[in-house]
């Protein structure tokens, strides 16, 4: 076979050229603050195994700036992800009871109220009603 | 007479393993929703922001929530799955940036993937059996 199909010249700057595009590239671009998250994970569970003083030092370098603005960075990207996950779900998988469907904005609200469920547990978990007592 | 071998019909089509891939990345992305925030928020960042105390985050409390038979749950949670959820956007982000596509490049993904995963793993396994 020796046809040419013609191809479309594509250059890597495609995703610059439309707004949706670039909407695209950066939930993509989400996992990078991602892995950080994930890196900070890694260290201090390897801190928590090696000891209390090795612990103590972890904690001392979640404090330093530069660490404090990735993971910032890490939670607002975490939670721009949610936010375009969540809308999601009702597309997906649309909840139908009888001949009614439930309303795509109840689930998302449902699914932010998960969120914050688990952080209140996370918080209950780390002693925070008996800290502010 | 051709002999070229692309011209030879297959007869059984290959099975894609994207569907793995994508089960991982789509489960890592619920984790990374509905964990991330809490953990990001309360341990990475709860001092800096005042939300908790470093006696709140003291090595006790912290040895005992970890590696209670519970924390293998949020070493899958907050560091596995996500960990595929990334490397799995990173792999086809490369290849929409037109920096790398191929076999190398999915290996590279999914292999780091895995290696960090198995990492994570054997870090918590190592300190759970020891403190039994």
């Amino acid at each position: 076979m020796s046809r040419k199909p013609y191809q479309p010249p594509m250059p890597a700057s495609w995703w610059l050229k439309h707004p949706a595009y670039r909407f695209y590239m950066l939930r993509e671009a989400t996992v990078v603050p991602l892995l950080f998250f994930v890196a900070s994970l890694l260290y201090g569970l390897y801190a928590l195994g090696q000891g209390e003083a090795s612990w103590l030092h972890y904690l001392a370098w979640l404090q330093q700036p530069w660490v404090i603005a990735l993971n910032s960075l890490a939670l607002v990207a975490s939670l721009f992800h949610a936010w375009t996950f969540f809308a999601l779900f009702p597309q997906v998988m649309p909840l139908r009871f009888g001949s009614r469907t439930l309303p795509a904005w109840l689930m998302v609200s449902a699914q932010w109220a998960g969120v914050l469920l688990v952080i209140l547990a996370l918080w209950w978990l780390l002693g925070g009603v008996d800290a502010h007592q | 007479m051709r002999t070229n071998k692309q011209d030879t019909p297959q007869t059984t089509p290959r099975r894609s393993d994207e569907p793995i891939w994508w089960s991982l990345f789509s489960a890592g992305g619920v984790c990374v929703a509905m964990l991330v925030p809490a953990i990001a928020l309360l341990v990475l960042l709860g001092i800096p922001l005042g939300l908790v105390s470093a006696e709140q985050l003291n090595y006790q409390r912290l040895q005992a929530l970890v590696f209670h038979p519970l924390g293998l749950g949020v070493v899958l949670g907050a560091m596995v799955l996500p960990l595929f959820h990334a490397m799995h956007r990173i792999h086809h982000g490369l290849h929409d940036l037109k920096l790398a596509h191929g076999r190398l490049a999915k290996w590279l993904c999914y292999g780091s993937a895995v290696l960090l995963s198995s990492l994570a793993l054997w870090l918590w396994l190592t300190v759970s059996m020891a403190s039994g």
